[in-house]
């Protein structure tokens, strides 16, 4: 299922890049779109604002099919200060941006994209397509939360796999 | 070099989508999808004639069809089974509201509420009509813009709807351009309207633009490049009536596209409504309420030219790719 989180995080990035390709963050020095996956990245509580961070919660497996239907939950939580320049007072404005940009991410078609196999590309290697594809439910939205100055919301998306014979 | 085969698993979809085809009610020929040359289309650019009426909810279809059997000696021992009576019906709400849609759902004719003559007297499908624009003889219109003459299109703006058919002449049996629209027993039962044409006809549009003596329009009307017989209703929305006797029928698809690239198709050949115009009525949060039309409906049998059978329903699937079959 590490196949189906990572294909999930690169589609998500992908999608979110082109909606809006300013948004990136700086992580130990290196530019990137602002989404990353929380397990992948240094311990830390910071939450890193105006970014999107994907956290994997729970696990479900079915096996009564042919191949096993796995349910894994996504959490994407991000926040926003505001823009020092305007004081923070445009925080709100900032977030709704946020939300509108990863419910357009989702809800674009389609529902769908090929699993792959990440685990041995690397620079030149591209990663293996796998037989089967990821999809997604609609993404729910919890209330947003109030920190001091900062503005968060956690949205939250079901993604679905099939195990393939001999898919760790 | 070996690709591998994985299992079929159950498809998995999200939503259905509807298309619509006339049916030619004269010749009684509906229209055919061939699964196996055009089952694959694009949902969002279907091969014509079928139109897209978008996404629909709470597709349920039945079979109605009965089996009984044959039993002989005693104690009875069923020897046989054989099929006493074939039935299917359809129901679904649609997600998006237009003419088309309102059409399906309506139960019987769906009508232009065109934009009344002065001092015409109240009715409830609308009054005496005001009189149309003919089209200009140089054939200039096309399914998109409709040439009138710089006179005539002053009586247009952007925004407006608008109903394109010829003129009612006393003609029986079934009228309205692309799509039979309604049944004309005599001239007298419409009064010689010469409007009734445009009143019932699928045959409508969205003027986005007027400019030199032309209607533009959003999108192709659905019988395609007018005749010069034809005339210019401006209207006003839309109305059906329960009680009307005449049945719409249409040959219909529905997809559904599932998420491992499988695809399950329902094709319907002759759809007709088989019950009156039908809300279904959503909660939002109290007191706002969203309102979808709920269509439901009775095939008809069409005859398999492969070996005679007579069907209501061909259902189609077609596998992803390297699934096992």
């Amino acid at each position: 299922m590490e196949n189906a989180k990572d294909t999930f995080y690169i589609m998500l990035r992908d999608r979110l890049t082109a909606l809006n390709p300013e948004r990136t963050i700086s992580v130990r020095g290196v530019v990137r779109p602002g989404v990353l996956v929380e397990e992948n990245e240094l311990v830390t509580d910071a939450v890193v604002p105006d970014a999107f961070t994907l956290r994997w919660t729970a696990l479900a497996v079915d096996p009564r099919g042919p191949l096993p239907l796995t349910t894994l939950t996504c959490e994407i939580r991000y926040a926003t200060d505001g823009n020092a320049g305007n004081a923070g007072m445009d925080r709100g404005r900032l977030l709704a941006a946020m939300d509108v940009e990863l419910s357009s991410a989702l809800r674009a078609a389609p529902h769908h994209v090929v699993k792959m196999n990440y685990a041995g590309s690397s620079v030149g290697v591209a990663p293996v397509a796998m037989a089967t594809n990821i999809f997604w439910s609609d993404v729910t939205f919890a209330p947003t939360v109030t920190t001091d100055e900062q503005l968060s919301r956690v949205a939250t998306v079901e993604v679905f796999c099939y195990q393939e014979a001999g898919e760790q | 070099m070996t690709t591998t085969v994985v299992a079929a698993t159950p498809p998995v979809t999200r939503r259905v989508r509807a298309y619509f085809a006339p049916v030619n009610r004269a010749a009684a020929t509906p229209s055919i999808f061939d699964a196996a040359q055009t089952g694959a289309f694009s949902l969002d650019a279907p091969p014509a004639p079928w139109v897209d009426l978008g996404w629909c909810t709470g597709f349920t279809r039945k079979s109605g069809t009965k089996v009984a059997v044959v039993q002989l000696g005693s104690p009875a021992i069923t020897q046989s089974q054989m099929r006493t009576e074939v039935e299917a019906t359809v129901s679904l709400q649609f997600e998006s509201w237009g003419k088309l849609q309102l059409a399906l759902a309506a139960g019987s004719q769906q009508m232009n509420l065109l934009q009344t003559a002065t001092g015409a007297a109240a009715n409830g499908s609308g009054g005496i009509a005001a009189t149309a624009a003919p089209l200009t003889p140089d054939g200039t219109s096309t399914a998109t813009r409709l040439s009138v003459g710089a006179a005539a299109a002053t009586a247009f703006s952007a925004g407006d709807l608008v109903a394109v058919d010829v003129d009612y002449s006393g003609q029986t049996g079934f009228v309205g351009s692309g799509v039979s629209a309604a049944y004309v027993r005599s001239s007298s039962a419409v009064g010689g309207d010469a409007n009734y044409v445009r009143r019932v006809s699928l045959n409508v549009g969205r003027v986005v633009a007027v400019n030199e003596g032309s209607i533009q329009l959003a999108a192709p009307l659905p019988a395609g490049v007018p005749t010069t017989a034809m005339k210019v209703s401006a209207l006003a929305g839309f109305v059906d009536r329960e009680g009307g006797s005449f049945f719409q029928e249409w040959s219909a698809l529905f997809v559904m596209q599932g998420e491992q690239g499988d695809r399950v198709i329902f094709h319907y050949p002759r759809l007709q409504a088989m019950q009156g115009s039908a809300e279904v009525v959503e909660t939002l949060v109290a007191p706002l309420e969203q309102m979808r039309l709920a269509g439901a409906f009775r095939a008809l049998p069409v005859k398999d030219a492969n070996d005679g059978e007579m069907v209501l329903c061909f259902r189609s699937y077609l596998p992803g790719a390297m699934r096992a079959v």
